[in-house]
């Protein structure tokens, strides 16, 4: 690592100073992806402003239909909350899923939003559920916040804040693990909302984050994994490397959402029997 | 550079370091603790595995300065005088360790882990040690050590 | 003949669980390489080529001096001057045709030329290691680039990039055995000829501990003690003499733990030569860790070998000659151990398991932009078993017979041993026929067709795939190998060796055969290891090629007995009898012929009680046949080991908790190899795109659930104990099997490693017509 200054932050509004003042610093929160770039000297920010303490940017409460979940909030906290788990199931068991459970313990749900590596698990969860990504400025909708690979619609000195997911009726994450990184080389998270409204969001497949839109109307009409069976995900712009094809990719990440779909029912039906 | 004042297996320190400092070189530099390894650059392979507040974390990816007033456990703080923890004790009767280099990680992963899940089933077990590496033992007596650990641990 | 089916060479009472060196190990105790230290000790940094082939143009190291604490920089202009330009080569000096090996420079700091990303270029001597970083990143390297090649057939290729001056053609050696024409009869005579060709994928061993040294200079006797990771302290002063042109004696290689090995340990690199110049110029130790990053561009890697195997048979399905053309990439420099064990090795097992009449191996050795190549759990022998079984299963599927038919009618049979191969070796022992009886029958080979269907009802791909595998173990290159026993007043004996466990437990099985011949508890025998005071005097060969059991392993037994005679000697005074009246047992010496008894702890208080047994061995030869049965996932390409069954013949066992060990641990670097791990270079740029754990995959916990591990045993006579040498032979029959079971399930003839959800998905769609019919 090259030298920079660690200011610990206690407040939104010293952030907001610090950021002002030092045009190359950086937020730390987990720093799961941070530290190692900046390990590997590829990152030089003159500050790391550690965020992870700030008390506006904890909590998690669910709230008129709609579940809010501090940016610094960490994997494990949202994977064990039993609010989450009442709410949306999904979301924990997305959450439980991340990386590994040392990183889980470190990372936090604002950081992986911020930082919008193509194959992390909560886009994917954001952009299906809808959520809303409220930051230190404004709020986002969730299909303008994430603009392909590491990129979002946070502008200089913004900071994200809290993330508001509306309640569905139905949701469930299905991913494929890359063998080596256990980043997702396609993750699928579907969700329903009333009655024939189906979101369905893939991971990892391509450069960033998209909705699957042919299976979402599909899926509005029947949700069913057989009525995602004759489509196929555009294999064109998707990620290849030696470890994947495009073609590859865009199987998983029907595969997934199929399996998702699957994993929807069985739980629909597990709630109900098990239910009252 | 930065005063970092934790606790580390009980006892309290005080380093003056370069904010670039890790957590694992305030262990094992500064502390001299050397039971905590470093095996990669990228936060796989867990050799540096501590508890961070209860919690293990990989101490490669952590600052000193996010360390500061947290309370630390490494490997040298597992056995209480000649009692082993319930985890060294199942890694040595299983043969779960070879070269041992991965030996203290895996140990600090599997003890944080059965905090949070003591009756791990297989699949489980397998995830928990999903951040963790180890070249010598195929795992199959990693596994085996763990499932004798969690008996151990719920007596 | 001596039949074991279940061989423990000691009474299961007295079975060691626990391991002694394990306390240490589990408490955060053990002392690796990197944890080190010496007073007023210096950090060094390598500068190291990121491009593939280039020459350097200028080094301008004037910015370092901005950075606080840095002492020094060296290049490869100290190289030159200082004459480190030579590693060891083990190559021998003719090969085919009489041609002369061909071994180029490589000086530990690059002179005039980078050849594979990663050549070291300049070290930075500083006080802190952040400040050697710092300083590195400020010097200024100006290359003129030049085209690289990375594929080892392009690289053989006239008008190829040239690497060496002195290597024309990137031809360094060729060599043959066996012999030609005899083959080619064979072939041209055959009833049915198959040919295969196979990728025997380059791969990193990867140990968990990173590469590390700290060196000392000694200014009164000029000389350097060495703290670094390695398998055997006398191989590793052996090769720091050859690459800086000392003598042995001004080394002392004074270590505890190293972790993990597999080949990867026994090379003296050029970071810690170059550590030699700095430490010797500054006359302060100086410390280096190698980051992970580092260990896969620089570690010497395993494997690289293209491997066609021409298989001829008569009408009978009897094998009448092999043919075995073999081109190994060595990457840009020949290592140590590497071309000399990927042709030396192969060329000992060429036939495998079968009784082939005519034998016949041509081997290239091609140098790449790559990193330079060398042993590594096997070290040829898992790649010629790999060939072999894979050209073995192809001909059963050519000839639509069952694989494990053809195999039986062609096993060297039980009275042919001791086996003499056309290739000149003599294998000693070993049953085939009946050790892969017993395996197929508790594999069930022949029900496989019902747990097929039931697989495909769930929509799962099976297959079944076995492996038959024989290969030399044990024999080592020095002329002996020696143990030191000493006891002290406490009846405590020390164990005194130069062989070096890198995980496999040495600390526990020597002490098990020692204290198994002394009738004493393993506790009471203390091995020392690395110890550098006593490691000058003694000879003996580095833990590598699974010969520490059978060597040094064995001597403890002979010194036991040595030091049990040598007691008689000094106890006979004591008792008033000649030493042929003196009887020993458990820890104590007696006489029909006196009242007196004298224990070992009471002897060595009144005399020096102390010996060195010593014993020299030729290769013993391991056997074994795995069935596997995997169940892939056609949706997505993963396979999952649905059963692995190892029967195997490591002669006998001192302790089957560490042979188990062993055997889960190699199984799971082939499985490794077979499923995933694989170095890859791009091909236009020669930069490596699978340099971290993120990219390379290594196996993980769960990927092999559980094994059923049998034994089938015949003795070996080469040493007094029976032992075989089995640290490698699982990595040997895994590679093999799995693939097979794979290529099974897919119907497919072969699929190169690795087999990723990617490839296998990919194959899987290839095929649908024909797995439709056939599943």
């Amino acid at each position: 690592m090259r030298t920079f200054s660690y200011v610990k932050a206690t407040s939104l509004k010293q952030v907001g100073e610090l950021l002002a003042a030092n045009a190359d610093a950086k937020l730390l929160a987990g720093g799961m992806t941070l530290i190692p770039t900046m390990k590997a000297r590829l990152a030089q920010p003159s500050h790391l402003i550690d965020i992870a303490g700030i008390a506006e940017l904890s909590g998690i409460e669910v709230k008129d239909g709609k579940l809010t979940i501090g940016a610094a909030t960490k994997h494990v906290e949202v994977a064990k909350s039993a609010v989450v788990k009442k709410a949306i199931p999904a979301l924990a068991y997305l959450a439980s899923h991340i990386g590994d459970p040392q990183v889980r313990n470190r990372g936090t749900i604002g950081g992986s939003l911020a930082n919008n590596d193509p194959a992390a698990d909560y886009p994917s969860a954001a952009l299906s559920l809808n959520a809303t990504i409220v930051t230190s400025k404004r709020e986002i909708a969730a299909d303008d916040f994430f603009q392909g690979m590491f990129t979002t619609a946070l502008e200089a000195g913004e900071v994200v804040v809290k993330i508001v997911f509306p309640v569905p009726a139905k949701a469930a994450y299905e991913k494929f693990p890359h063998p080596a990184s256990g980043y997702a080389m396609a993750g699928s998270f579907v969700s329903q909302h009333g009655k024939n409204v189906v979101r369905v969001a893939i991971t990892g497949a391509g450069p960033g984050v998209f909705r699957w839109k042919d299976a979402e109307a599909a899926l509005g009409k029947k949700l069913a994994a057989a009525s995602v069976e004759g489509l196929s995900v555009d294999a064109t712009d998707l990620n290849e490397d030696m470890h994947g094809t495009k073609e590859y990719r865009a199987n998983l990440a029907k595969v997934m959402t199929k399996r998702a779909v699957a994993k929807l029912a069985v739980t629909a039906a597990a709630s109900k029997s098990g239910g009252k | 550079m930065a005063k970092i004042e934790l606790k580390i297996n009980g006892k309290q320190h005080s380093f003056d370091v370069e904010d670039r400092t890790l957590l694992v070189n305030l262990i094992r530099d500064h502390a001299q603790l050397t039971g905590t390894h470093v095996g990669c650059d990228t936060s796989q392979c867990g050799a540096c595995t501590v508890h961070m507040n209860g919690a293990a974390v990989k101490s490669c990816t952590v600052l000193a300065g996010q360390a500061n007033g947290a309370d630390i456990t490494t490997i040298e703080g597992m056995a209480k005088g000649d009692k082993l923890h319930p985890v060294q004790q199942a890694f040595t009767e299983c043969h779960a360790l070879q070269c041992g280099f991965c030996t203290p990680g895996m140990i600090m992963a599997v003890s944080g882990f059965l905090k949070d899940n003591p009756k791990p089933t297989d699949e489980e077990i397998y995830r928990g040690l999903e951040g963790n590496l180890c070249r010598c033992t195929g795992y199959i007596n990693i596994v085996k050590a763990v499932k004798q650990a969690a008996v151990a641990m719920s007596k | 003949m001596d039949q074991h089916h279940h061989s423990q060479l000691f009474k299961v009472g007295n079975a060691q669980v626990s391991r002694l060196e394990d306390i240490r190990l589990i408490t955060g105790n053990g002392k690796y390489s990197s944890d080190w230290n010496a007073p007023d000790q210096l950090h060094a940094c390598f500068l190291r080529s990121d491009r593939a082939h280039a020459r350097i143009v200028s080094i301008n190291f004037d910015k370092v001096g901005q950075i606080k604490g840095v002492i020094g920089v060296y290049t490869g202009a100290d190289a030159k001057v200082a004459g480190y330009l030579r590693p060891p080569s083990f190559l021998p000096a003719t090969g085919k045709g009489g041609m002369k090996a061909r071994v180029p420079e490589r000086p530990c700091l690059a002179i005039g030329k980078v050849r594979f990303v990663g050549d070291p270029v300049a070290m930075v001597i500083a006080d802190s290691h952040l400040a050697a970083q710092d300083a590195c990143e400020l010097i200024e390297v100006v290359y003129e680039d030049l085209p690289a090649v990375v594929d080892p057939e392009d690289a053989l290729k006239p008008g190829a990039p040239q690497l060496h001056d002195d290597v024309p053609g990137n031809n360094p050696y060729e060599a043959e055995s066996g012999s030609e024409a005899p083959v080619t009869e064979a072939i041209a005579n055959a009833a049915y000829v198959v040919k295969l060709t196979v990728d025997c994928t380059r791969v990193t061993a990867s140990p968990m501990e990173p590469r590390a040294a700290l060196i000392e200079y000694k200014a009164d006797t000029d000389s350097y003690v060495v703290h670094t990771p390695s398998q055997g302290v006398n191989m590793t002063r052996k090769q720091f003499a050859t690459y800086a042109n000392l003598g042995e004696d001004k080394f002392r290689v004074e270590i505890q733990d190293v972790g993990g090995g597999f080949g990867q340990r026994s090379t003296c690199y050029p970071e810690y030569v170059s550590m030699m110049m700095a430490a010797k110029a500054l006359q302060r130790p100086i410390k280096w860790v190698s980051t992970r990053t580092e260990s896969f561009l620089t570690d010497t890697h395993g494997r690289a070998n293209i491997i066609t195997c021409t298989l001829a048979m008569d009408k009978n399905a009897q094998f009448t000659g092999l043919r075995v053309d073999w081109l190994t990439d060595q990457g840009a420099y020949l290592s140590p151990t590497g071309p000399a064990g990927h042709i030396r090795n192969p060329t000992t097992c060429l036939n495998g398991v079968y009784k082939i009449p005519a034998l016949y191996a041509h081997f290239r050795v091609a140098l790449t932009n790559t990193g330079w190549v060398a042993a590594y759990r096997g070290a040829g022998r898992p790649d010629i078993a790999y060939a072999i079984e894979r050209v073995v299963d192809a001909a059963a599927r050519e000839l639509n017979m069952d694989p494990a038919d053809l195999r039986r009618r062609n096993y060297v049979p039980l009275n042919e041993y001791p086996y003499k191969s056309a290739t000149g070796s003599t294998i000693e022992i070993a049953d085939l026929p009946g050790l892969s009886a017993k395996a197929l029958t508790l594999a069930d080979w022949s029900g496989f067709e019902a747990r097929r269907a039931a697989s495909a009802k769930k929509g799962k791909l099976r297959g079944i795939g076995m492996s038959a595998v024989i290969e030399p173990t044990g024999a080592g290159t020095y002329p002996r190998d020696e143990i030191e026993l000493s006891v002290n007043a406490d009846g405590l004996v020390t164990l005194h060796t130069v062989a070096h466990s890198q995980g496999q437990g040495h600390e526990t099985s020597f002490a098990m055969v020692t204290a198994n011949a002394l009738g004493i508890p393993t506790e009471r025998i203390k091995v020392r290891q690395g110890d550098a005071d006593r490691s000058v005097t003694m000879v003996g060969n580095h833990s590598g090629g699974s010969r520490t059991m059978v060597g040094a392993g064995t001597v403890c037994h002979i010194a036991a007995n040595k030091l049990i005679d040598a007691g008689k000697s000094l106890a006979a005074e004591d008792l008033g009898v000649e030493p042929s009246q003196v009887s020993y047992s458990k820890g104590e010496f007696s006489s029909p012929h006196s009242k007196k008894k004298i224990t070992l702890a009471q002897l060595a208080a009144k005399k020096k009680l102390s010996v060195v047994g010593e014993g020299t061995f030729t290769s013993t030869y391991p056997n074994g046949c795995h069935i596997t049965e995997v169940e892939i996932d056609p949706e997505t390409g993963v396979t999952d080991i649905a059963s692995y069954l190892s029967v195997d013949d490591c002669g006998h066992i001192v302790s089957h908790t560490i042979v188990e060990g062993q055997m889960h641990g190699a199984v799971v670097q082939g499985l490794g190899q077979v499923f995933g791990e694989h170095i890859v270079y791009d091909k236009e740029s020669g930069q490596m795109i699978t340099g971290s754990f993120s990219d390379y995959i290594m196996p993980r916990a769960g990927q092999l659930k559980s094994m059923q591990m049998e034994e089938y045993t015949t003795l070996s006579k080469i040493g007094p104990l029976g032992i075989k040498g089995m640290g490698e032979s699982g990595c040997t029959a895994s590679l093999p099997a799995l693939v097979n079971a794979v290529s099974n399930a897919l119907g497919v003839k072969h699929l190169d490693m690795p087999l990723t959800p990617s490839k296998v998905w990919a194959t899987i769609q290839q095929n649908k017509a024909h797995l439709a019919k056939h599943h």
